[in-house]
């Protein structure tokens, strides 16, 4: 805890004390491409000033969460591909654009192909490494971000790979660490990139329980990047959690007003729903659900949202199990693993759930919905003392999350020895890897 | 690809020293040429190779760095543009970022310098190295505070023994420098010697060392200990012959000793090496004391020709010719205009102090008071400073403030420019018989 609470203050502290002004009138990305469209106007004929423009708008998807600018990024790649056909430069920066639509499978299939004809590449490694983590080839990913970190120690994209994988692998200090390493690392001019990494980092201590921290990490990253959308989002989940639905349904309002993804109107309207505004929560809630439906069979779904919001208030598990195993057959990462395992018990496929939840815990997550999971799981399987375990990890881990009120009742479903009994602290292998990786 | 990396870090220590203007000096075997020839080599037959056209850039710099010649910095910059049009999103961009950085820097673009490093850092290689530029140009830009800040990132616990080592060199040359505008020159001089030392451990480039010899000769001449400022300068020129910067130094330090003769000889050498209008007005006011004035005079124009000689010229040497115009009554509008422009680009405590030194030789004594406060704020122990702020006072009429300046000075650096010790000790003894007349004395220094 003390390294995080270091972690923390100095990601507040260190403050962009320097950035210039003419950056503040405009992002990073809104730069970039300014930079990039100004360099074409030049030179007309150079390929990377294609590929330059074209990373700019992706940058501009994370800043804003605008897909659109892929398209534009596509079209600037095509231009750098005529120029300077199957230049190296414009094909990563193709599998950029796959892994931001969602199609891991491709992204691997490029990325893979990219390494094997430049095996020196870093930033490829971090391609490969970014699709298997997605897919839940842990193992794999490992490897390919821990080439990353071997072949250039302290490299940020590295650093942000092996934070994520620490964080999958149950390492929430060791992640801290490295999140902490790349903020310092990133010059303050790179507010987006700043203000993800904090969010990152926010995330991470409200999984945790430490809301405070959260809360502080949160709008240290809405100072550097105002009005951003990440940063809102949860923001949210942690007002949500406080009980304070109401601030959470103005935070979502507000953020959904540019862009909103299906991922953010789920979110507001579950705010909506615990803030008591029934009317305005069953619109959104139907709104959501017509539109995820649309896009149960793409790439670029709210297949997991849907699942939970079909198991909860749509009551209607078996299209919520139909959904999920689509999504599994695409992905076996923890998350889809969990969401999974936890339709096919709540329609009364214990065992199956059982091995699914089991399979998602084996990765080493610690995260206190997916233990609230395994415990009911256990409790219908009549595994008392699993049961217990699992519950009370939930509630140390985070007692403040949104399923503790949950785990709580479950437990005290359970018979009073078995509540009562301790959550052993699993040793993770990949964690100890993963701690060592980078030092 | 960690050899590669080392390289970089140490040239990014060429950028400490604002650049003179030219060669006139043969070096034919020296090594820097022979990496100008290479990457030349190179990009020619493999016009696709990003990597060698940064590495000319990088050799251009280093020729720029070490004949004085400005127009090495345009060519590297032109290098350098053919490397980033060929790779600038990859990792491997960062050299030739960062680089461009230490051109702009030369070139005193400060603010382009800031970008280029920031852009450089935003690929997020690992390699903290353009953290280095970052706080140079905050530095020049008069931004100390944040300046430390970026120094203090020049970390990585991930890098090699030798990666670290060429870091704690960059981090300890530039600390050293803020040490010393915040006046903490014992802190400073430690810092410095210690980077002296690592640049000898480490073994890198003659030049390199000499140069880190050298800003440790600054540095404590800055505080009057001349014998031992002597010795670095020898000691850099034991490093790197004909180092014009020791040379220079060497110059200095021996006019303050009384050595005249020999200081005019170390002038001529360091000016046969590169002419740098600096030494050329300092040279020109030891032909004065030597009561040569014809002499001077042939140096003084060339102070202005050299100052002249190309835009780029202009840009470097504004402050040294607004200093030079101010200090010999010449030109007194041009002085403040340079200095004036100047300030538009680089706020540190130096440009203040020509602005102010402008100001007082124009006869706008107010102004030049509150520039002058400018220069000393950050506690600044500099006997320059010190002597301007007390002609300042004087003419302003407050006798006790400029005799703890003047006073300041002359503890300090007794001899600390040719000219001004002796024009400090007159009105200081002015002062204090104007004081003994009218028996107001006040306590001073």
């Amino acid at each position: 805890m003390k390294s995080f609470r270091l972690a923390i203050l100095i990601a507040l502290v260190a403050a962009p004390a320097y950035a210039q002004a003419p950056l503040s009138v405009s992002t990073p990305a809104q730069q970039g491409i300014a930079w990039a469209e100004a360099a074409i106007k030049e030179n007309p004929d150079r390929g990377q000033t294609y590929n330059d423009l074209a990373l700019a708008y992706i940058r501009r998807v994370r800043e804003t969460s605008d897909a659109n600018y892929y398209d534009q990024a596509q079209t600037a790649l095509q231009k750098s591909l005529q120029i300077t056909p199957d230049n190296f430069e414009a094909r990563k920066a193709e599998v950029v654009i796959l892994l931001g639509r969602k199609e891991f499978a491709g992204a691997l299939e490029r990325a893979t192909a990219l390494n094997k004809k430049t095996p020196d590449d870093v930033l490829v490694y971090g391609l490969v490494a970014d699709a298997d983590i997605e897919l839940g080839n842990y193992k794999k990913g490992e490897r390919a971000a821990q080439w990353m970190l071997d072949m250039r120690p302290g490299n940020v994209p590295g650093l942000l790979r092996g934070a994520r994988l620490r964080r999958v692998f149950g390492d929430a200090e060791g992640a801290m660490d490295f999140y902490n390493q790349a903020y310092q690392q990133t010059p303050p001019t790179q507010t987006e990139d700043l203000a993800w990494i904090l969010t990152q980092m926010a995330d991470l201590q409200d999984s945790i329980g430490n809301v405070d921290g959260a809360e502080r990490l949160l709008r240290s990253a809405l100072d550097r990047f105002p009005d951003y959308y990440l940063a809102i989002e949860s923001l949210a989940r942690l007002k949500i959690a406080e009980r304070k639905a109401a601030e959470a349904v103005h935070l979502l309002r507000q953020r959904n007003e540019k862009f909103p993804t299906l991922g953010s109107e789920y979110a507001l309207a579950r705010a909506l729903e615990s803030a008591g505004q029934q009317a305005a929560a069953d619109a959104a809630f139907a709104a959501f659900e017509r539109a995820a439906r649309q896009r149960i069979e793409e790439p670029e779904n709210a297949d997991v949202a849907l699942v939970h919001y079909y198991l909860g208030r749509g009551k209607n598990p078996g299209e919520a199990l139909r959904i999920a195993r689509i999504e599994v057959a695409r992905r076996h990462d923890v998350v889809s693993l969990d969401t999974y395992a936890w339709a096919l018990s709540v329609n009364g496929h214990y065992r199956e759930a059982q091995s699914e939840i089991g399979k998602a815990l084996a990765v080493g997550v610690q995260d206190a919905a997916l233990f609230y999971h395994a415990g009911a799981i256990a409790a219908r399987m009549n595994d008392e003392t699993s049961a217990a375990s699992y519950l009370n990890k939930s509630l140390q881990l985070n007692p403040s999350s949104e399923i503790a009120a949950a785990a709580r009742e479950e437990l005290q479903k359970l018979a009073p020895a078995s509540a009562a009994s301790a959550a052993p602290r699993v040793l993770n292998n990949n964690a100890e890897q993963i701690r060592m990786a980078g030092r | 690809m960690i050899q590669r990396r080392v390289a970089s870090v140490l040239l990014l220590c060429l950028v400490a020293c604002s650049a003179p203007l030219r060669a006139q000096r043969s070096t034919e075997h020296n090594p820097t040429d022979q990496a100008i020839q290479s990457h030349e080599l190179r990009v020619k037959m493999y016009p696709q190779d990003f990597a060698a056209y940064d590495g000319l850039g990088g050799a251009y710099l280093q020729k720029g760095r070490e004949t004085g010649d400005a127009d090495y910095y345009e060519r590297a910059k032109v290098a350098l543009r053919q490397s980033l049009d060929l790779q600038s999103s990859d990792f491997a961009a960062s050299s030739a970022m960062t680089h461009m950085a230490i051109a702009c820097m030369a070139e005193h673009r400060f603010a382009e310098a800031l970008a280029w490093a920031q852009k450089a850092l935003a690929l997020g290689s690992g390699d903290p190295s353009p953290w280095a530029i970052v706080g140079d140009a905050l530095a020049d830009m008069g931004d100390y505070d944040a300046a430390a800040e970026a120094y203090a990132r020049l970390q990585n616990p991930l890098a090699s023994q030798e990666e670290k080592l060429g870091l704690s060199f960059e981090r300890d040359s530039r600390l050293s420098s803020l040490e010393l505008v915040a006046g903490h020159t014992e802190k400073a001089i430690e810092l410095m010697r210690s980077a002296a030392r690592t640049a000898i451990e480490t073994h890198m480039t003659a030049e390199n060392i000499a140069w880190s010899e050298y800003q440790l000769g600054e540095e404590l001449f800055q505080v009057g200990d001349y014998a031992d400022a002597e010795k670095a300068y020898l000691a850099a020129l034991d490093q790197y012959p004909s180092y014009y910067r020791a040379l220079g130094g060497l110059a200095k330090v021996r006019a303050a000793r009384g050595k005249l003769d020999d200081a005019v000889e170390y002038y001529k050498r360091a000016l046969a090496v590169v002419p740098f209008p600096e030494y050329a007005a300092a040279l020109g006011d030891l032909y004065q004391k030597l009561q040569q004035p014809d002499q001077a005079q042939k140096e003084y124009e060339l102070v202005e020709f050299i100052g002249h000689l190309s835009q780029v010229n202009r840009e470097i040497h504004n402050r040294d010719l607004a200093f030079f115009y101010a200090d010999h009554d010449i030109k007194l509008d041009q002085s403040l205009a340079l200095a004036r422009s100047e300030l538009d680009i680089r706020r540190d405590i130096y440009t203040w102090d020509v602005l102010a030194w402008s100001l007082f030789k124009n006869g706008k004594l107010q102004e030049a008071a509150d520039a002058i406060s400018h220069a000393l704020q950050p506690g600044t122990v500099d006997a320059q400073i010190f002597f301007h702020a007390g002609m300042i006072y004087e003419r302003l009429g407050d006798v006790s403030v400029a005799k703890t300046f003047l006073h300041r000075a002359l503890n300090l650096s007794p001899q600390f420019h040719v000219q001004h010790a002796e024009t400090a000790r007159v009105t200081l003894a002015g002062l204090e018989a104007l004081e003994a007349q009218t028996g107001t004395a006040t306590p001073s220094q």
